[in-house]
C-alpha cells in the first residue's frame, strides 16, 4: 500500500525513440531547456559555465560522464542527464559546439 | 466553539512493533518512492518495497490511463463492492465524493463524502462503503451512520497508490443502494519527498474537537485524529525485515451511550487516521469516542456537550 | 501607449484595436513573468517575422524566486527587478504596459484595462496565480496588510521585511503554509530558513514556527537536516497530523487557530493563502472546478479554448511543480508548438526539466531536479531520472549548490528578460 509510484515503475524500456531524437530540431529543443541555467543558447558565463562554442568532444564526454555518475562532486547534472538518451546528449553537445562562443 | 486536546494516554504502545530505535522521538520511515535515482543507495530497497506493495494488484507494469477504466460503472469493476451489493443495482451518481482531481501526495488524499438525506428516524443513510479498486486491497472505510449525525457527510484521508477511481456505496435504512465515484490522478513529484513521519512516543495519542454548546436542532462538527502509523504490512524496515500490519481498525462515536457513527478502517486509511463528521445531539450529555487497534489495544475519550 | 503603430486600426466608435501587421501572424502573450516573457522571446527567436505583443502592466518586473534571500538580508530587492528593454530592442517583441482584463475567445480579441483591444491569431496566457481570498477564514485582502502573504514580489515583500526588522528580539515569526498545489512548493521552507538566518544574526532569542496543512513537503529531509544544522531549536515545523492546519486567521491580534483548537500568537504573521490561476484565465473560461487550467500536455494548448495556450503556475501540469524554472520551460515548448501550428507543421516532441534551488543558509543550498515527458497522454517524470540532493552531503557540496543557486538566478533572468550576451 503506502504511496507507490507506478509512474516511475514503467518497465517500458523498449519505448521507441523519437525519429527526430538526433535531428537538429530535437537537439535545439533539448538545448533550450539547458538555457535556464546556462543562459540563452548556452552562452552565459557565471559560476555555471557557458556551453556555446565549447569543443564537441569535451561536451559529449562530460554529458555522458554525468549520466554515468562518473563526475565526482557533480550536483544536479547526473539527475538531469539521466532523463535523456545518449544520442540526445550527443546531439546537444554537437549543437552547443556549433554556436559561437561569447 | 471550544476545543479540547486530550492528554496523552498512558499504556504500552510498543507491543507488536518490530522496529529499532524506539527511543528516537521522531522516526522517519522511508516509504517506497525512489527519491534520487540509481545513485541513491536507498533506491534498490525502494524498488523492492514497491514490488511488495503491489503484490496482489493486477498490474501490467504501467499506469493505465484513466480513460482505460471506462465502459462499466465503477461498482461493477471492484469485486468487494459487487459482493457487498449482492445483486442489487445502486442508484449511480447519488453520492457526492469530494477529492482532488490531481494529487501529488498519494499518502494522504483528503476525501469528503456527502449524501442528500434527511437523516431522520425513518429516512436515513445507515452505511457507506468506500473502495479504491487500484489499491492492493480495495477496501478503504466502512461507515455506519445514525440520525444522530444530523447530516450524511464525513471526511477522512486515504492512501492511493496510483491514479484510479474512488467508489462510494451507501445503503439507506430502507435497503436502497446508492453509488458515486470520482477519478483521482496520482502523480509523483520529485519536488515532494515523502517520508511517513510519526512520533513513536505519541502513538495512540488522540486529538478531538467537539462543540461544547449547541442550540437545539443545531448540527455541530466533530474532528478526531489519533497518532498511529497505520502500518500496512506491505513494507520492510531498514534491515529488510517485513513490518507487520498494525492499524486502527475501528472507531466509534457515541452520545449518551447511543451510536452516532461507527467506522471500520482498513489499511488504506492514512497514517494518523482523521475523521470529521457532524453531530446533532438530542439534548445535553456525554460524547464518547473509542479507537481500537488490531492488537486489541484501545483508547477512549469523553466530552460533555450542552444543548440549549 | 504606443498603440498607434502600423498595425493599428481605428474601428467604429473610436475603439483602438491592434492587430499586428497585415499578412503576418500575430501572437499576443499575457503576463511578463518567467512564462510569458520567455514565450514572447522564443517566439521571435523561432520565427522572427512573427508579430508578438507582450502585455504586462509592470514596466519593471520583480521575481518571486529569490525574494526569500531579500527577506533573509542576503540580497538587495532591486537585484530582483527586470525590465523589458532587451526583449524589445534585441528581439523585436512589442511590449504593452497594460492589464489584460478580458478575452473574447471566439472573436480572438483581448480587452485591455485602458480601453484598447488586441486582435490575435494565437493567444498565450501566463497569468501566474491569484489568491482565494476568504478560503481561509479571516484572511482577505485587508488582512494581508497586517499579516502579509508576500507570495508575489512587491509591496507585500517589503511589508514583511519591515515587520521583521521591527520585530522584538524574542518574538515569534509564524508562517502558515497551504495545502498542495501552490506556487513554489519549497518556498515556505526556504523562507523560514532564511528568516531564521536573519533572526539568528539580529534577534537570536526569537522563534520561527511553521504551521503546515501537509505532512509531507518538498525536499523535507534536506530542509530538516539543514534546520538542525544551522538553526537548532529556533525553527519548529508542525505538520498536518500534529495539528498544523490553520483554519482561522485573526489579523488584528496576529493569531491563528488550528483545526483542533490550538491558538498560536505571532509577532510577525506570514500567511501563504490557498491559490488559483490568475484572473485572465478565469475570464477566458479555461479553468476547471479546481481553479487551475487543464492543458494538452504536448503543447499547453487549453483543453477548453482552441488557439489559447496557457503556461506557468496557472496550469495543471503535475508532476511538474509551479516553479519559475518550469514556467520558463513551458514558454519555450509552447512557443515551438505555436510556431509549428502557425506553419501547419507537426508539433515537435516537447522536452521539460525542472531544477529548484533552495537556500537554507548563505553557503548551504539544496536542489531537486527532474526531467519530464508525455507518456500515454499524461505528464510524468522520465523513469530513472531526477531526484534531490543527497542527504548528509559534505559542506562543500552544499556550498556549491548555494553558489549555483545564485548562478542559476542570473542565468535564468538572462534567458527570460535578458541582460546580454548572446544576441
Amino acid at each position: 500500500m503506502v504511496v507507490v509510484p507506478v509512474l516511475l515503475w514503467s518497465g517500458d524500456a523498449s519505448e521507441p525513440v523519437d525519429e527526430n531524437a538526433v535531428g537538429a530540431e530535437r537537439a535545439e529543443a533539448v538545448a533550450r531547456t539547458c538555457a535556464a541555467c546556462h543562459g540563452t543558447k548556452g552562452g552565459f558565463e557565471t559560476d555555471i559555465p557557458s556551453l556555446a562554442g565549447k569543443p564537441e568532444a569535451v561536451l559529449e564526454a562530460q554529458l555522458l560522464a554525468f549520466k554515468r555518475d562518473e563526475m565526482p562532486g557533480a550536483t544536479v547534472m547526473p539527475r538531469l542527464t539521466r532523463g535523456y538518451e545518449d544520442d540526445e546528449l550527443r546531439a546537444v553537445a554537437r549543437y552547443f559546439a556549433s554556436l559561437e562562443a561569447n | 466553539m471550544e476545543s479540547r486536546v486530550s492528554a496523552e494516554v498512558s499504556f504500552s504502545v510498543e507491543a507488536g512493533l518490530n522496529m529499532n530505535n524506539k527511543n528516537d522521538k521522531k522516526q522517519r520511515l522511508p516509504t517506497p518512492v525512489p527519491e534520487s535515482g540509481p545513485a541513491n543507495p536507498g533506491r534498490r530497497r525502494a524498488l523492492r518495497l514497491l514490488v511488495a506493495g503491489l503484490a496482489g494488484a493486477a498490474l501490467t507494469g504501467r499506469t493505465p490511463g484513466l480513460a482505460n477504466n471506462r465502459g462499466s460503472a465503477a461498482w461493477e469493476r471492484i469485486e468487494p463492492a459487487r459482493e457487498r451489493l449482492n445483486g442489487a443495482t445502486p442508484k449511480d451518481g447519488a453520492i457526492k465524493l469530494d477529492l482532488p482531481g490531481v494529487t501529488q501526495d498519494g499518502s494522504a488524499v483528503p476525501l469528503t463524502v456527502e449524501i442528500d438525506s434527511p437523516m431522520s428516524e425513518d429516512d436515513f443513510i445507515e452505511a457507506v462503503y468506500l473502495y479504491a479498486g487500484g489499491n492492493p486491497t480495495p477496501e478503504l472505510l466502512d461507515v455506519y451512520l445514525t440520525p444522530l449525525v444530523g447530516r450524511a457527510r464525513f471526511s477522512t484521508r486515504i492512501r492511493l497508490n496510483k491514479s484510479q477511481s474512488v467508489l462510494a456505496l451507501a445503503r439507506t435504512n430502507r435497503g436502497e443502494w446508492l453509488a458515486g465515484d470520482r477519478e483521482v490522478r496520482v502523480t509523483v513529484s520529485g519536488c515532494l519527498s515523502r517520508d511517513d513521519t510519526y512520533d513513536f512516543d505519541a502513538v495512540m495519542r488522540t486529538r478531538v474537537r467537539v462543540p461544547e454548546r449547541l442550540e437545539p436542532g443545531q448540527i455541530g462538527e466533530v474532528r478526531t485524529l489519533i497518532d498511529h502509523p497505520m502500518e500496512t504490512g506491505l513494507r520492510e524496515d531498514g534491515e529488510g525485515q517485513p513490518i507487520p500490519e498494525r492499524i486502527i481498525n475501528e472507531f466509534r462515536a457515541e452520545f449518551n451511550g447511543k451510536s452516532v457513527l461507527k467506522a471500520r478502517l482498513y489499511r488504506a486509511i492514512s497514517a494518523n487516521p482523521y475523521l470529521r463528521f457532524p453531530i446533532a445531539p438530542n439534548g445535553s450529555g456525554e460524547a464518547t469516542f473509542h479507537w481500537t487497534e488490531d492488537t486489541g489495544e484501545s483508547v477512549s475519550e469523553s466530552f460533555r456537550m450542552e444543548t440549549g | 501607449m504606443g498603440l498607434l503603430g502600423a498595425g493599428t486600426l481605428l474601428a467604429a466608435g473610436g475603439l483602438r484595436v491592434y492587430a499586428g501587421r497585415p499578412s503576418h501572424a500575430h501572437v499576443a502573450v499575457v503576463g511578463g513573468g518567467f512564462g510569458g516573457a520567455t514565450a514572447a522571446k522564443y517566439l521571435k527567436i523561432l520565427k522572427p517575422d512573427l508579430d508578438v505583443t507582450l502585455i504586462e502592466p509592470n514596466r519593471r518586473y520583480y521575481t518571486c524566486p529569490f525574494t526569500n534571500l531579500y527577506l533573509g538580508g542576503l540580497r538587495d530587492f532591486e537585484s530582483l527587478g527586470h525590465d523589458y528593454r532587451e526583449l524589445q530592442e534585441d528581439y523585436g517583441v512589442r511590449v504593452v504596459p497594460d492589464f489584460a482584463e478580458d478575452v473574447d475567445v471566439d472573436g480572438r480579441r483581448l480587452k485591455l484595462a485602458e480601453g484598447s483591444e488586441i486582435a490575435w491569431d494565437r493567444l498565450i496566457l501566463s497569468p501566474g496565480i491569484d489568491f482565494r481570498w476568504g478560503a481561509l477564514e479571516g484572511y482577505d485582502e485587508a488582512a494581508a496588510e497586517k499579516a502579509p502573504h508576500a507570495w508575489k514580489a512587491g509591496p507585500q515583500t517589503h511589508l514583511l521585511r519591515r515587520q521583521l526588522e521591527e520585530m522584538e528580539d524574542g518574538g515569534t515569526f509564524v508562517l502558515v503554509a497551504p495545502e498542495n498545489p501552490f506556487r513554489c512548493p519549497p518556498g515556505p521552507y526556504e523562507r523560514v530558513s532564511l528568516i531564521a538566518h536573519y533572526l539568528k544574526r539580529n534577534k537570536p532569542r526569537s522563534k520561527v514556527l511553521l504551521l503546515d496543512s501537509k505532512d509531507n513537503f518538498s525536499k523535507q529531509g534536506l530542509f530538516m537536516e539543514g534546520w538542525e544544522e544551522h538553526y537548532g531549536e529556533m525553527v519548529e515545523w508542525v505538520g498536518l497530523s500534529n495539528d498544523g492546519r490553520v483554519i482561522r486567521v485573526d489579523p488584528d491580534r496576529l493569531e491563528v487557530e488550528t483545526e483542533f483548537g490550538t491558538i498560536h500568537r505571532a509577532s510577525v504573521l506570514n500567511v501563504v493563502p490557498p491559490q488559483k490561476a490568475g484572473l485572465i484565465a478565469h475570464r477566458a473560461g479555461v479553468t476547471d472546478e479546481s481553479g487551475w487550467v487543464p492543458v494538452d500536455p504536448n503543447t499547453f494548448q487549453s483543453r477548453k479554448a482552441p488557439g489559447v495556450y496557457v503556461i506557468g503556475d496557472a496550469t495543471e501540469a503535475a508532476p511538474m511543480p509551479k516553479s519559475g524554472f518550469v514556467a520558463n520551460n513551458h514558454g519555450k515548448v509552447t512557443a515551438a508548438a505555436v510556431v509549428a501550428d502557425l506553419e501547419e507543421r507537426a508539433v515537435p516532441k516537447p522536452t521539460w526539466a525542472n531544477t529548484c534551488y533552495s537556500v537554507i543558509a548563505p553557503e548551504w543550498g539544496i536542489t531537486v531536479a527532474n526531467v519530464y515527458e508525455v507518456h500515454d497522454g499524461e505528464l510524468r517524470e522520465v523513469p530513472g531520472s531526477g531526484g534531490v540532493s543527497p542527504s548528509g552531503a559534505p559542506a562543500d557540496f552544499r556550498r556549491n549548490e548555494a553558489r549555483y543557486a545564485e548562478a542559476w538566478y542570473a542565468a535564468i533572468s538572462q534567458d527570460v528578460w535578458g541582460t546580454r550576451p548572446p544576441g
